[in-house]
């Protein structure tokens, strides 16, 4: 009973345009999953879907059997998939701990009864515990006092994904995490990717770039024109004549 | 410890700031007071984002609700004020099925419709709500005693000190909201709505809460408005004074707690001391226009952005004490 | 019945035609510059004003009167496009803001030039066209339709045929590809103003005579005006003549099979209505949403 998340028949249309067809695959619980394909293959439809920010024209998707298909965003999150997005998306207003706190907004779920007489001191400190451990995670501690905003862009992109480990999720969904990183940032990235699914989460990234990913996913499916076209180790991926066609339009070539 | 100095020297000003003053000046300070109410209440709906334009007919539900309670079903007067907010925080919930499926101009849009029909609701139905006359000789607070002090309500130095204790201890906990993980929510809600979902926060839940308290001490305000003038009608709650809210909120500033109330009682002093004596009667609304026109073109971020600049601490340590509250 | 009919819907025309003048000016307003103009019920106020100045007071012609409260109306519009909205161009709400303020100043205005109290015009005309007994027309609010139709067409044979239209519907739909294309945001912003305010002052100075005026008459207008534009889209200038005449009529007919306040929340419900269902307006496109 390894499958965690299973995509069923997954199906998106927009008007007349077929994002998303037919699209099935299984993420295996603790691995690091990849879907690729290339632009406007549908895999942010797919994410999107997956996420609660779209709900599927039809099909489904499982969490441990449940299907969650067609539940808001912050209910899918409840049941412990958490997204991440693309670029910084963060609060820059406020701290880099205050960050990291709204990402405890599930694990402490503020009650405004308390919070006004002062009953909930120790669901404060557990929260505060919890994101600076998440900070810490992703080696933001020292900057837990800083303005979002005022982070380099590597350390924005660490924070996204510390707000959303800050929940206990048992999935994280990536979008493009690698987008607009340099090498450096990118080998510290796939480290911390590695140290989450040794803490036992499973993680979903969908990448444009495959190269990027190749030393990095445990599995991954690719999908073409919003249909699956195929699925497995990366190796297997990067042999697979028909992922080659559709990245290099028939070169038979992938460095 | 100089915190707590500090404290007690603003309460012993404030409790000695009536004798100083003329009984009109008095029963000014009263209104400020209700005002103060009003619009630290407006503040945490702009906490997450939303500026609505019916917030004075909500304090007007509050007004209506209490009044009609003491006087019709002869509710005690304290009650009943407690009740008008109740009120108004159930009729916010109400509205905010329509109104939260509209954003930000729509939104701004839909409140003022949505306003402006209850008000006429209380123009056309003369039973229960008076009609265009409103409702007279609504019941004032009954006057008590606390032993050293003997509260008549007739005068407004006891209603200042009432309405003072109420509005001191509603502002505490609008403070305690907004300095609480809640109070993150509400920002987090404002400035990144689809972070704050992705991270299991329940939007439409937090907004119509922050609708509903923001309404609910709006509503405990109109009370207190109610049983001191002792008549309210439809105009007394219409856009001109919604006007005035949005002016207090926009000239003090709404990035801090302190900044719509620092806009209310120096446009208050301003409008109500200042011009009055100076006699400007016919030209203060010329001159408050001009306020607001200056105000907003020179200084955007409010009174508060002055006071920020006077009293501007290192950052870092500004926020420790934050997180440590 | 079929008179008590006949009488509403002249009655309707009359009223969509000045509430048409006044929410394109608006729209207008709202699609090049973004910018909602609280105050635009007070410009209405302020061309009431000057017929009652130079037509009651002076004693000049009617007409040249309007006239005067169109140009006066408009460049009313230029000092605010100037002094108020170019600044603010970035903060919309400051716009609002600064509107409201610039309302407040034109009432205490207007208080301390004409009094508080209510100011009747004499009419321009006492004739009626009799179709029947119980169906009339006074011919000053025939005057009021004609002037409409006139002024509108006027409108839409600018912003369709000539170059200046051609610009200002271009930075309403895209400000920034407009600009791309060599136009002045600030010479569009001008000329929408102007026309936008004088179409407000010149509806004021028209109806003057029928209507009794005082210094807080714009909210009356501003509240009808949001209706229309909201109901016809917020981006859309034939959706805003085609709702003042839905409107109108609803409102002219509720007003009579009941009152006017029950007219005013028939058409406060249907603009939240509207809000709800489609908030780009039953008629518009989502070109400025």
């Amino acid at each position: 009973m390894n499958k965690l998340l299973q995509i069923e028949d997954l199906t998106m249309r927009f008007g007349g345009l077929m994002a998303v067809e037919a699209l099935s695959f299984v993420v295996e619980h603790g691995e690091i999953h990849g879907l690729i394909g290339p632009n406007g293959a549908g895999k942010t439809t797919t994410f999107n879907m997956i996420s609660g920010f779209y709900k599927p024209t039809s099909g489904k998707v499982l969490l441990r059997g449940e299907d969650i298909s067609g539940l808001k965003t912050h209910e899918v999150a409840r049941r412990g998939v958490v997204r991440t997005f693309q670029h910084s998306t963060l609060f820059a207003e406020l701290t880099v701990l205050e960050n990291a706190l709204v990402g405890t907004h599930m694990p402490f779920r503020p009650n405004i009864f308390a919070a006004i007489i002062g009953w909930d001191k120790e669901d404060r400190i557990g929260a505060e515990a919890r994101a600076r451990e998440a900070l810490e995670f992703f080696g933001l501690e020292h900057l837990a006092q800083e303005r979002a905003g005022d982070l380099s862009h590597g350390h924005q992109r660490a924070l996204g994904m510390a707000v959303a480990y800050a929940s206990h999720p048992d999935v994280i969904l990536l979008d493009e995490p690698f987008t607009g990183m340099n090498p450096e940032e990118t080998r510290r990235m796939m480290g911390l990717m590695r140290a989450l699914r040794d803490s036992g989460i499973t993680l979903l990234l969908v990448e444009h770039d495959m190269q990027a990913i190749m030393g990095l996913c445990d599995t991954i499916t690719c999908m073409s024109f919003g249909k699956f076209l195929a699925e497995g180790s990366p190796t297997e991926i990067r042999n697979h004549p028909a992922v080659i066609e559709a990245y290099l339009g028939g070169a038979r070539h992938v460095a | 410890m100089r915190k707590l100095l500090l404290w007690t020297g603003v309460l012993a000003g404030l409790i000695a700031l009536p004798h100083a003053l003329s009984f009109s000046q008095q029963e000014i300070l009263v209104f400020l007071v209700i005002n103060v109410l009003l619009v630290a209440s407006y503040r945490l709906l702009t906490l997450t984002g939303e500026w609505s334009l019916a917030h004075v007919v909500i304090m007007g539900v509050g007004a209506y609700a209490s009044a009609l309670l003491s006087k019709t079903l002869g509710v005690y007067v304290p009650l009943a004020i407690l009740l008008g907010g109740v009120t108004a925080a159930l009729v916010a919930v109400l509205l905010s099925f329509p109104l939260f499926r509209m954003k930000g101009f729509y939104f701004l849009i839909g409140s003022f419709a949505a306003g402006e029909i209850i008000r006429l609701l209380w123009k056309r139905f003369r039973d229960p709500f008076g009609g265009a006359k409103g409702i007279k000789g609504i019941e004032p607070m009954p006057d008590f005693s606390i032993g050293i002090y003997d509260f008549d309500f007739f005068e407004p130095i006891s209603y200042y000190y009432l309405a003072g204790a109420v509005v001191a201890v509603c502002l505490w906990i609008l403070w305690r909201i907004e300095r609480s993980p809640v109070g993150l929510t509400f920002h987090a809600v404002h400035w990144q709505d689809k972070l704050a979902e992705a991270s299991g926060v329940n939007l439409r839940a937090y907004r119509t809460l922050a609708f509903a308290i923001a309404s609910g001490f709006a509503g405990l305000s109109g009370g207190l408005l109610a049983h001191y003038v002792g008549t309210i009608n439809p105009n007394s709650f219409d856009v001109e004074v919604m006007v005035f809210v949005l002016t207090w909120a926009i000239v003090g500033g709404t990035s801090t707690f302190y900044g719509p109330i620092l806009g209310c009682v120096v446009l208050t002093i301003l409008n109500e001391i200042v011009l009055r004596e100076l006699g400007f009667e016919q030209m203060r609304p010329f001159i408050y226009g001009a306020i607001m026109i200056l105000s907003i073109l020179f200084l955007p971020n409010g009174l508060e952005s002055l006071i920020q600049k006077l009293t501007r601490r290192a950052p870092a340590k500004a926020s420790k004490e934050k997180v440590a509250e | 019945m079929l008179d008590l009919l006949a009488q509403t819907g002249l009655n309707a025309v009359y009223a969509a035609s000045y509430i048409s003048l006044i929410a394109v000016g608006l729209v207008l307003i709202f699609g090049v510059m973004g910018v909602i103009n609280f105050a635009h019920g007070e410009l209405f106020m302020v061309g009431a004003y000057t017929v009652v100045a130079l037509y009651a007071d002076r004693h000049l012609p009617f007409l040249v009167a309007v006239a005067a409260g169109l140009v006066f109306v408009g460049l009313l519009g230029l000092v605010m496009e100037r002094a108020l909205f170019r600044p603010l161009r970035d903060n919309p709400l400051g716009g609002l803001v600064a509107s409201i303020g610039f309302l407040m100043i034109l009432q205490a205005v207007a208080v301390l030039g004409f009094g508080v109290r209510m100011v009747h015009v004499p009419p321009v005309t006492q004739e009626v066209i009799v179709f029947s007994d119980r169906i009339r027309l006074p011919v000053a609010r025939l005057y009021v339709i004609v002037a409409a139709v006139v002024l509108l067409s006027g409108l839409w044979f600018f912003l369709k045929r000539t170059r200046f239209g051609w610009a200002l519907r271009a930075s309403a739909q895209d400000p920034e590809a407009a600009a791309l294309q060599g136009i002045s945001i600030n010479q569009t912003a001008r000329i929408a103003m102007f026309i936008g305010a004088a179409l407000a002052g010149v509806a004021g100075a028209l109806t003057a005579p029928l209507v009794s005026i005082n210094p807080h008459m714009g909210h009356s207008v501003i509240v009808t005006a949001f209706i229309v534009i909201i109901v016809g889209g917020v981006g859309s200038l034939e959706g805003a003549v085609i709702a003042s005449v839905v409107y109108a009529f609803v409102h002219t007919f509720v007003t009579t099979l009941y009152d006017g306040v029950i007219a005013d929340i028939v058409g406060l419900s249907l603009m939240l209505l509207v809000l709800i269902i489609k908030p780009t307006g039953l008629f518009g496109s989502a070109d400025r949403a």
